[in-house]
This record gives structure tokens, C-alpha cells and sequence, in this order.
């Protein structure tokens, strides 16, 4: 391939991107697939944080034991199917089933963030059972309850061990995000893959496309790192 | 004030408290010493329920914090189908007295089973209604001091004192910290409120862990080796603060390894080995005068 095919390749896409209006499809995909990726992070976050909370709790009543059977089988469920699959179901099956009618978009939002929830409760644990257990004695000592002394002691803790863990599911949630475009939601992906369809010519569109995820996630990094700099005012470290 | 009412206490298979029964009056400074894994700590953490009794009863007042214990009733027992059966048997006439005898077999030999009737399960449930707290509150009157300190680290020293009386709207904002302050001025370290804990030295944070109890207004403060993980040099201020709430009259119960401090700041000592309470006694007979051999000997060992 000569240079010279790959310079008309780039001044088409240009064309296509900027004056046949590529740029818009562009935008609204960005913006998509960040919209997705952080609500669902943070719908991930609760869900995750609550099954964490409830999965923990050394003792269990016998609602607990109902409430810890439906975490493991949520959880299973969505760490069991692909994602892609769980879009499916939740636009073509559920949605239809109970009669509403969402946009595409609010759908992959929530199926993300319950796909996310099932990995974030995992992460959580795991950063709930690094805090000393000490912290939830001396909590509970004082007469604060469980739930109390979770959220307020416990659970910040925690999120600031797990940070970098949490950075990482951020990121490959955005990245996850480039198969919502099976439920018709314009993403990253379906905006550059728009573009090449118009003239057949995918070679620039995707690689473009690649070099914005890595320059959102190089960012999201950056300020992951940022925040937890910020996190670390009570440390030593 | 607390009373320990035949507790045993099992994790899994290993039998950690016997059957421990003391009662704490106000007022009292109660030390336990022992060898370790003598059950001593978590006797003391029993009071408080941090560990839950597998059986018998923890008081406060006349508040129960554990379920009802059966065999501590006569009353319950007596309704049982267990103890109906064996005075059937026995073919007594005097339907209105506890028989005695009967009561006490069914106490030694753990006679009884899971179901044992409407009547028993009813008397079994009336003296938790009468008598049952909720243990959140009961842990408000009872402060406790830990060997590894456990201030919150995610909090601020000042965050660390209010964060109990103002969750539970015991104190306001305003009353919590100015108490808070107050205190912190009293142990010398007011200037280390907005410090995180991890920038204090161990004896700063085992005496900051002993005013966080204090903001509460306990009525009774349970010490867990206080001052076991500190160094050497850091023993002697956080004693110090632990002997003026002595003779401010704060009821104490110390788990603690200085035998000299015991001697000198408790009313009451108690030697634990084995899961029993093998000698309680005044700290000049304890120390002067030990009378059971296992005491003897770990007194020769530790003087």
C-alpha cells in the first residue's frame, strides 16, 4: 500500500468526518459511551456496595439468608452470561414482557450498571475484608449499629483500597460499552463504523476510533490517580 | 451493674469460657488477670457482647442483653415437658412447689430439648420481653478500650470522638465537640484534633481511644489489655489516665497483663485459667495470699 492511497484513505474519512457530517455521529457516540459507562459504574457501585454489605455480615437471620441466596444467584447470573446476551434479553425480552418503553440507551445504562454491580460486590468484599476488623468492633463497641458503622467506617475504607481495582472496572466498562450498538445505541464504535459504511473505507475510521479510547482511558487514569492522591490524606503512605 | 450469669462461650469445637459467673457492682475496678488463652479477653468482650455467650446470660441492670438462658429459671424449666414428666415419675403429691432435686438434675445432666412446650417457650419469651434490651443500646452505657486502639482511621481525632454521640443524636454537633475538646485538652492533645490517627504515636491513640469512650458518659468503661501493644516508654501515660478515672469512681473492668497496676488501682482481681474463674479475691489477699495452686504458680512466674 502506498503512501499516496493511504493520504486519499485520510482525506475521505476528513471529508466524511467533517463536511458530510461524520463529526455529529461522533459526538453523540462519545458522549453515549461515556453516559453508559459512568452511570453504570456508579448504579455498579450501589448495587455492588449493597450485596457486598449484606454478603459480609457474619451473622444471618433468616432474612439475610433470603437476601445473601438472591445476591448469589444475581450475581452468578450476570458474571454467568455474556453481556451481550444480557442486552439482548433486557431490550427484546424483559422490556417487552413488562410493557415499558425505554430508549436504548437507558436500557444499556441499566444492564451495564447490573452486569457492573455483579463485579463491583466481588471488588467490594474483597476491600471490606481488607479493613481491620477492629474498626467494625470498635464501631459496634460504641453502639453504633452495622449498617452505621458500614457506611461510615468501614465502607470509605474500603472504596480506598479498592480504588485502583474500581479504576479498572471503569475502564473496561467503557470499553465493554462498544456492544450496545446491538441494541441500536449509537456508541464509539457505531458513529466511526456509521462513517466507514458510507464509502466502504473502515481502515481510518477505526483507527481513529482506537486512538480516542485510548486517549479517554489514558485520561480517566490520569484522574484516578488524582483522586486517590487526594484519598491518601490519612495515610502515612 | 454487669452480671455474668454461667457463661460459656464455644468457637466451633474449642470450649474458650466454662461457665463463668461475676457479678461487677458499681463503682468497682475489677481486674482479670490470667495466662493466655485463659478466656479472659473474651469474658471482658462478652460484657459487652462483642462475643455472644453460647450460654447463660450478660446483664446490665436489670436489662438482659443475651437471649433468656433456661436453665438460669427454675420457673421456665418447671414448665417444661422434661421436668413434667420426671415429677410424674417420681409420682410427687405437691403440685405447687419447684422440686428442687428435679430442677437440679435436669441442670446437670442438660436435660433440655429443643421443644419442650407452650408453656415453657411462652415463660421463655415473657422474661425477654420484660427484661430484653436491644444491644446497641446497652453499648452506649458500656464503653470499651481495645489492645490495638481501633480509632477510625478514616476519621480525624476530633471525627473520632463525635462520630458515636452525634449518629445516635445523643449530643448535638456543638455539644459533642466542645466536650470532645474539653477532654482532648485534659489528656494534652488538643492540638492533634484535625490529625488523622495515623500520625500519632501509640500511647497518643490508646489515650485518645480511652476519652472517645469517655464522650459517650459511660457508665462503666471495659478495658481489653490497654496497654499491651504499646512500648514500654508509652505504658506509663496511658496507666496514669486509666488511674484518674479510677479514682474519679468510674466502673472499670481491666483485662490486663501489669500486675503492679492491678495490685495498686483495683477493688477486685480475678485470676482466669482454663475458662474458669479459679480465684477472685481484694488485691492484698489475691497478690499476698494466693490460695489455688494455678494461681501460685503464675504468680511465681510473672512477680
Amino acid at each position: 500500500m502506498t503512501i499516496q492511497s493511504l493520504m486519499n484513505k485520510w482525506n475521505l474519512f476528513i471529508d466524511t468526518f467533517l463536511n458530510k457530517g461524520g463529526y455529529k455521529e461522533v459526538v453523540t457516540g462519545l458522549i453515549n459511551t461515556l453516559i453508559i459507562a459512568l452511570v453504570a459504574l456508579v448504579i455498579g457501585i450501589i448495587i455492588g456496595t449493597i450485596i457486598a454489605a449484606i454478603e459480609v455480615q457474619p451473622k444471618k437471620g433468616k432474612i439475610m439468608m433470603v437476601l445473601n441466596k438472591i445476591c448469589t444467584v444475581y450475581v452468578a447470573f450476570f458474571r454467568g452470561t455474556p453481556i451481550v446476551v444480557q442486552l439482548l434479553l433486557g431490550y427484546f425480552v424483559i422490556l417487552p414482557l413488562l410493557g415499558w418503553n425505554f430508549s436504548s440507551v437507558v436500557v444499556a445504562i441499566m444492564i451495564m450498571g447490573l452486569n457492573s454491580g455483579a463485579y463491583v460486590s466481588e471488588i467490594m468484599r474483597s476491600g471490606i475484608l481488607s479493613v481491620d476488623i477492629g474498626q467494625m468492633e470498635a464501631g459496634r463497641a460504641m453502639g453504633l449499629n452495622y449498617g452505621t458503622t458500614m457506611r461510615k467506617i468501614i465502607i470509605p475504607q474500603a472504596v480506598k483500597n479498592i480504588l485502583p481495582t474500581l479504576g479498572n472496572e471503569l475502564i473496561s466498562l467503557v470499553k465493554e460499552t462498544s456492544v450496545v450498538s446491538f441494541i441500536g445505541v449509537v456508541d464509539l464504535y457505531k458513529a466511526f463504523r456509521t462513517i466507514g459504511s458510507g464509502n466502504y473505507e473502515y481502515m481510518m475510521p477505526f483507527l481513529v476510533m482506537a486512538v480516542i479510547y485510548i486517549v479517554i482511558i489514558l485520561l480517566i487514569t490520569f484522574g484516578l490517580r488524582m483522586m486517590e492522591r487526594g484519598l491518601r490524606a490519612s495515610d502515612k503512605r | 451493674m454487669i452480671s455474668v450469669r454461667n457463661v460459656y462461650k464455644n468457637f466451633g469445637e474449642l470450649k474458650v469460657l466454662k461457665g463463668v459467673s461475676s457479678e461487677i457492682q458499681k463503682g468497682e475496678k475489677v481486674a482479670i488477670i490470667g495466662p493466655s488463652g485463659s478466656g479472659k479477653s473474651t469474658l471482658l468482650r462478652c460484657m459487652n457482647l462483642l462475643e455472644e455467650p453460647t450460654y447463660g446470660e450478660i446483664w446490665l441492670d436489670d436489662k438482659l442483653l443475651t437471649p433468656a438462658d433456661p436453665y438460669l429459671h427454675p420457673e421456665v424449666i418447671a414448665a417444661s415437658k422434661t421436668y413434667q414428666s420426671m415429677y410424674q415419675k417420681k409420682g410427687n403429691s405437691n403440685t405447687t412447689e419447684l422440686d428442687e432435686e428435679i430442677i437440679r438434675e435436669i441442670k446437670e445432666k442438660d436435660l433440655l430439648q429443643k421443644h419442650e412446650g407452650k408453656e415453657y417457650k411462652e415463660r421463655l419469651k415473657q422474661i425477654e420481653k420484660d427484661c430484653r434490651v436491644d444491644v446497641n443500646l446497652a453499648r452506649q452505657r458500656v464503653g470499651m478500650v481495645f489492645q490495638h486502639f481501633n480509632l477510625f482511621n478514616n476519621l480525624t481525632v476530633m471525627e473520632n470522638l463525635t462520630i458515636a454521640p452525634v449518629t445516635l443524636k445523643l449530643q448535638s454537633v456543638e455539644e459533642a465537640t466542645e466536650k470532645a475538646g474539653e477532654l482532648l485538652k485534659r489528656i494534652g492533645l488538643y492540638e492533634k484534633k484535625d490529625e488523622y490517627p495515623s500520625k500519632l504515636s501509640g500511647g497518643q491513640k490508646q489515650r485518645i481511644a480511652i476519652v472517645r469512650s469517655l464522650v459517650m458518659n459511660p457508665e462503666a468503661i471495659l478495658f481489653d489489655e490497654p496497654t499491651s501493644a504499646l512500648d514500654p516508654e508509652m505504658v506509663g501515660e496511658v496507666l496514669e489516665l486509666i488511674r484518674e478515672l479510677a479514682e474519679e469512681g468510674m466502673t472499670m473492668v481491666i483485662v490486663t497483663h501489669e500486675m503492679g497496676f492491678a495490685r495498686e488501682v483495683a477493688t477486685r482481681v480475678l485470676f482466669m485459667d482454663g475458662g474458669e474463674i479459679k480465684e477472685e479475691n481484694t488485691p492484698e489477699e489475691f497478690f499476698g495470699n494466693p490460695q489455688h495452686p494455678r494461681l501460685k504458680e503464675f504468680l511465681s512466674k510473672v512477680l
